[in-house]
């Protein structure tokens, strides 16, 4: 599956998590799967937002007390969107407000305005691995977390140095993937590949042995 | 009545000075162990903090030196019944958090010939002078220094510790480290291997021996420095950083690439007896004469 291919899908996938030809392009494509990441965090976010609740009533009835205070306001206010008569007993309502509808909205229109505007790049591969680099530099796989979090119970000072040697050799696989693939008959971008994931293995090897109890 | 204050001072000062030291000898308690090892013998050693330094012994006894700073901390000594194997595992006491300065402990063995040793540590530093036989070294952050080794197996890891070795000869060296430079001056064998993630190596040695020699990082530079006389079949590569070549080399008629300008290069120098790879991803290689 190709990018483009992949970019049709992208509704499907960020609703349903999408099938396994999806998963192996996200897999391999850095680029769509930052995309994904972050049409996921987009939706996310929206999400939170639904359940927002109308302020307090004595919210209302003080903003209208101040309003004929002022002698701004003659006749009796309602919340915004409801048709209140009697402020004070009314129960609060989980129903959505003008604004969660707007702010909702808004979230969806960031959303399709990025599904819209968004072209898989033909980037160079000396680019594209550099931007992997610096993405990968500050991602860790869950097997990671756990492992610097398991480090970090024992010693910051360990647990500093696995991070640190983490980050740099996760942008050293990335980087050697991208060579590799770039050029699969390169026999030496796949021996940096190689190279990478003993580095690696040394890593989580050196970690699990300091772990054991 | 009258008193001599000089004297008394004199007697209470001695007197501090008796406990600090009593004080000081309590808290770092000084062991020694002679133990039996058989000929082509293992040890095992494991510490923390502190520091461990090997040396090379005549007799047949592993002589064991151990200084733990608090009491906090204990060394158990193992050794198996055929005496194959002995282990020296550092440990904190049941129920006791030592602070890093009280989890100290420093290690002073002296290994006889042939039996093989393999120390782990934290942040201690290792160093082996002289050892012949195999060596297996691990530390996370405590630098490791290997000096005077000949004819051996010398294999060492490293998180972010520093590596340091010099005239180990026809040895078989293998050395990563993700985080850590790898100074390798003198060292030579039938293979040599150092690998980093984003440490520098520096090699500084004729290459000789026949053997394969592979430097290779990801971000880290590679410096080789060779003198006239090595006998090289050299390769430099780098994905995305530069290479550099101030030594003579004489072109390849064939190579298994196509050598690009600033990215790569190869060569041969005398009988060219050695094969020499140097390769990088973003790191830069430079090779340059002696």
């Amino acid at each position: 599956m190709n990018c483009q291919r992949f970019q049709e899908t992208l509704p499907y996938i960020i609703e349903s998590g999408g099938g396994g030809e999806d998963e192996s392009h996200l897999q391999e494509c850095e680029s769509c799967a930052a995309l994904v990441r972050d049409l996921r965090y987009i939706a996310e976010q929206a999400k939170l937002l639904l359940p927002m609740h109308d302020p307090n009533p004595r919210v209302w009835n003080n903003i209208e007390q101040s309003l004929q205070r002022e002698g701004l306001l003659e006749g009796r206010m309602s919340p915004p969107g409801h048709t209140q008569k009697n402020s004070t007993s009314q129960k609060q309502a989980k129903s959505w407000t003008p604004l969660g509808w707007m702010i909702a909205a808004a979230a969806l229109i960031i959303f399709a305005v990025v599904l819209i505007n968004y072209k898989p790049a033909n980037v160079q591969p000396a680019t594209l691995s550099a931007r992997n680099s610096a993405t990968d530099s500050i991602q860790f796989s869950s097997e990671d977390q756990q492992l610097i979090s398991q480090l970090s119970q024992q010693s910051p000072d360990a647990q500093h140095a696995y991070e640190a040697s983490l980050r740099d050799v996760n942008a050293y696989i990335a980087d050697a993937e991208q060579a590799a693939k770039s050029d699969p008959s390169d026999a030496s971008a796949q021996a940096l590949l190689q190279d990478a994931y003993e580095q690696k293995e040394m890593v989580y090897q050196m970690a699990t042995a300091r772990s054991l109890p | 009545m009258k008193f001599n204050t000089a004297p008394r001072a004199l007697a209470l000062i001695a007197a501090s000075l008796g406990i600090c030291l009593s004080a000081a000898h309590a808290a770092d308690s000084r062991k020694e162990a002679r133990i039996d090892i058989a000929p082509g013998g293992t040890v095992n050693i494991v510490n923390g903090d502190g520091s461990v330094a090997l040396h090379s012994g005549t007799g047949r006894q592993l002589l064991v030196t151990y200084i733990a700073h608090s009491a906090k901390i204990e060394v158990d000594q193992n050794a198996s019944a055929n005496k194959q194997r002995v282990e020296l595992i550092t440990h904190a006491l049941p129920g006791e958090k030592p602070t890093a300065d009280e989890a100290k402990v420093d290690y002073e063995v002296t290994v006889p010939a042939g039996v093989s040793v393999n120390v782990s540590t934290a942040s201690a530093p290792i160093t082996a002078e002289g050892i012949s036989s195999d060596i297996g070294l691990s530390s996370e952050t405590g630098q490791i220094t290997v000096h005077n080794v000949a004819k051996s197996h010398v294999y060492v890891r490293s998180v972010t510790a520093p590596v340091n070795l010099q005239d180990v000869t026809m040895s078989f060296v293998d050395v990563q480290s993700t985080g850590g430079a790898i100074q390798l001056k003198n060292v030579n064998g039938q293979r040599v291997a150092a690998g980093t993630t984003s440490g520098n190596i520096d090699y500084q040695g004729d290459c000789s021996g026949g053997g394969n020699y592979i430097l290779t990082t990801h971000s880290g530079a590679i410096d080789v420095t060779l003198p006239a006389t090595a006998s090289v079949d050299l390769t430099a590569r780098s994905a995305t950083g530069s290479v550099e070549n101030a030594f003579p080399l004489q072109q390849k008629p064939h190579t298994s690439f196509v050598p690009q300008q600033g990215r790569s290069f190869a060569g041969t120098s005398n009988s060219g007896s050695s094969s020499v790879e140097l390769q990088s991803f973003s790191g830069k290689i430079r090779v340059k004469k002696q």
